[in-house]
């Protein structure tokens, strides 16, 4: 698959792009969760935190979403939405989740038994606190397959290491008997994920799944997420903060900024030709190899969701900002059929401006290593 | 684990060495002599300390002390039950001691881990407050001020209860007369356990391994039962050792505020009296009753949690 080559590096996206072409061949993908308008707020002392402000995405069956903030950006509150785990001070405000046309919103602790974990599996940024310290891995596996699948002893115990296999981790019988703290960190995330996989989800979503982990077992994680994707035909939601990360996994992209998605499009979309501010300046304080000068950093620090600003929540750190970004907040401006950004400088009025430098070298720099590769590979 | 238990034994033993030695010297130390009658015949004096070897230097006291102890022979009480053996005199009792301590730990134990969950389930809700407010007044308040009031309230005002304990009735008076002993014997342990467990609880309930137990598709109450409470008990058993404890020190007052029989009235008795074999005898009896309180804890810690049990394999 093409997906196999763009792995090695950030600067290389995946030919998402060229897999999706219906030109290609590919039958119309079907959506399998579809988010609309979600709200989700918090009660706290100090007054209502609005940590996500109306926020809408579609996933398709067999993609990768990945959704790109940084925290406090709302990431991890709309996953804990989909999933019904949100905490007991949350509340969602508006919007709706559905998954093949059932509105997750609207559902009943009891009725989210059949989902949660069933159809939705999530996979934990921490995997050294996701694990119970005093019960055995193989016991952890089987629990559920045994409680709410109602498979026997022996039956879920084969399961479990037929999953420990798949995950890749050596030895599953002699594993199957130990406890986490005989586990590297890296194991401890396989058996995270063999667990989010113990009943076949259709839906997986990553919440940060490389994060605590170091970079050569990062490369090793992705790549067993993205292989077990294509195995199991999931469809995978990729919650991050590193876009080097979603450079090599995911097929679109939603950026999210103070609770709402500002851009949305595609990998090459995103890479090659973002449109938000916020997206620019993400793209531009992430280092490659060229990187001689200063690192950009974004100014200043995301708003006080506890009164989140009545324009453009990212005007106030925005070079680009207009007028208007400070008194209205931007619809979403179509720039493709995959493609579209909330901001105001797409607007037909808007003044015409310049990219960041740094990021049109850098894209040149991309384009030019990955012609080059194409090249190399036709040889 | 053999090792380990055989570790913590070899650990027992000298501290329980290092306890008589103590308990030898102290009382040893002590001013007065155990003959009260200062007009005894010289010749009867001799005879006396000869046959208790006080006219030997302390050191050959101490021998002959620790010789006797390993031969198994503790002496006879020589002043509350003249020449009976001190362990029997002791055996007459401790019963009466053991029940009351036994039974206000086990009642203290699934009265307090009931109020901690409730407690840290409805975390700041209206039962929390109420059982947090109760916990800081049985935390602080010592179990003799509750015997007491108890007294007072229940039994003299209310005369719900008898006021002191009854060892001769038979049947519900015995047993009625026994609550209040144990109430407030237990009160504080409640408390302590109760506290403890909440704090436990809230902070195993906000866990992530809970969350993905939530997430595998566990309920709630399966997810709370399943790996919250173990993980949250385990670290109880830590607590019990100061608990038992406790109770059997606040038994000794408490024992005497009720007028029961036990161990604890025994001791005072005792050394009023200048006892002392009786005396030792019931001092080591309390400090084997601790030291296999701690035993019992070290081993149950390595049967329940694997880091210590496995990871301690692994060092062996």
């Amino acid at each position: 698959m093409a997906r196999a080559n763009g792995r090695n590096s950030w600067a290389t996206p995946t030919r998402a792009a060229e897999r999706d072409d219906p030109a290609a061949g590919a039958a119309p993908r079907r959506k399998i969760l579809e988010v609309r308008d979600l709200a989700v707020s918090f009660k706290t002392y100090g007054g209502t935190v609005q940590a996500v402000r109306g926020i809408s995405f579609d996933l398709y069956e067999g993609e990768t979403l990945a959704i790109v903030g940084e925290s406090g950006s709302g990431k991890s509150v709309t996953i804990r939405a989909i999933l019904g785990i949100l905490t007991r001070n949350a509340r969602i405000v508006g919007g709706e989740i559905r998954y093949r046309g059932r509105d997750l919103t609207q559902l009943l602790e009891d009725e989210f038994h059949d989902i949660r974990g069933k159809l939705i599996s999530l996979v934990f940024q921490d995997p050294l606190s996701a694990l119970n310290p005093i019960m055995k891995i193989g016991r952890q596996i089987t629990e559920a397959l045994q409680l709410s699948l109602g498979m026997g002893r022996v039956e879920a115990r084969d399961r479990a290491i037929e999953l420990m296999r798949a995950v890749a981790i050596p030895e599953p019988e002699k594993r199957f008997d130990q406890y986490p703290f005989q586990f590297s960190g890296g194991m401890r995330q396989r058996i995270v994920i063999a667990i989010a996989l113990a009943s076949d989800p259709e839906i997986l979503i990553c919440d940060e799944p490389t994060t605590a982990l170091d970079v050569t077992v990062q490369a090793q994680i992705l790549e067993l997420i993205a292989e077990l994707k294509t195995r199991r035909n999931l469809s995978v939601i990729f919650i991050t903060h590193d876009l080097g990360v979603v450079a090599n996994v995911a097929d679109r992209i939603a950026v999210m900024y103070a609770g709402r998605v500002v851009e949305t499009g595609t990998a090459d979309d995103l890479f090659y030709d973002a449109r938000h501010p916020y997206t620019w300046a993400l793209l531009s304080s992430m280092p490659d190899l060229e990187t001689r000068e200063k690192l950009f950093s974004i100014p200043g620090a995301p708003p006080n969701m506890l009164y989140p600003p009545a324009g453009d929540a990212f005007a106030e750190r925005n070079a680009y900002a207009l007028r208007i970004d400070h008194d209205q907040h931007p619809p979403f401006f179509r720039i493709s059929d995959t493609h579209s950004a909330a901001t105001w400088l797409l607007h037909p009025k808007a003044p015409r401006v310049e990219r960041p430098k740094v990021l049109v070298e850098r894209i040149a720099r991309i384009m030019e290593r990955r012609a080059a590769d194409e090249l190399a590979r036709d040889e | 684990m053999i090792k380990y238990t055989l570790q913590r034994l070899v650990a027992l033993a000298l501290t329980l060495l290092v306890i008589l030695t103590i308990a030898f010297l102290v009382i040893r130390l002590m001013p007065g002599s155990i003959y009260e009658n200062t007009e005894l015949p010289p010749r009867l004096l001799e005879t006396m300390e000869a046959k208790y070897r006080l006219n030997e230097p302390m050191i050959v006291q101490y021998a002959y002390f620790i010789r006797d102890i390993l031969g198994g022979d503790w002496g006879t009480s020589i002043a509350i039950r003249v020449n009976v053996p001190v362990w029997q005199v002791l055996y007459a009792r401790i019963p009466v001691s053991l029940q009351l301590n036994i039974v206000a730990l086990a009642i203290a134990l699934p009265v307090g881990v009931l109020a901690g969950i409730a407690a840290a389930l409805f975390q700041n809700g209206k039962v929390d407050h109420a059982i947090s407010f109760l916990v800081v007044v049985f935390v602080s308040v010592p179990s003799f001020v509750f015997a007491t009031l108890l007294q007072y309230t229940l039994g003299f005002r209310l005369g719900l209860f008898p006021i002191v304990y009854r060892a001769s009735a038979e049947g519900f008076a015995r047993y009625a007369s026994i609550v209040m002993p144990i109430a407030a014997l237990s009160l504080g342990p409640i408390a302590r356990v109760a506290r403890y467990l909440r704090g436990e609880l809230i902070e195993t309930v906000s866990s992530d391994f809970m969350l993905l137990a939530r997430t595998k598709g566990l309920s709630l109450f399966d997810a709370t039962l399943r790996h919250a409470m173990r993980n949250s008990l385990l670290p109880l058993a830590n607590i019990i050792i100061p608990m038992f404890t406790s109770i059997l020190t606040g038994s000794l007052v408490v024992e005497r505020i009720f007028a029961v029989a036990g161990v604890g009235g025994l001791l005072v008795n005792s050394l009023n009296a200048s006892d002392h074999p009786l005396t030792i005898a019931i001092l080591v009896f309390y400090s084997m009753l601790s030291l296999l309180t701690i035993l019992i804890v070290d081993l149950s810690y390595g049967l329940i949690d694997p880091r210590v049990r496995v990871g301690g394999a692994k060092n062996e």
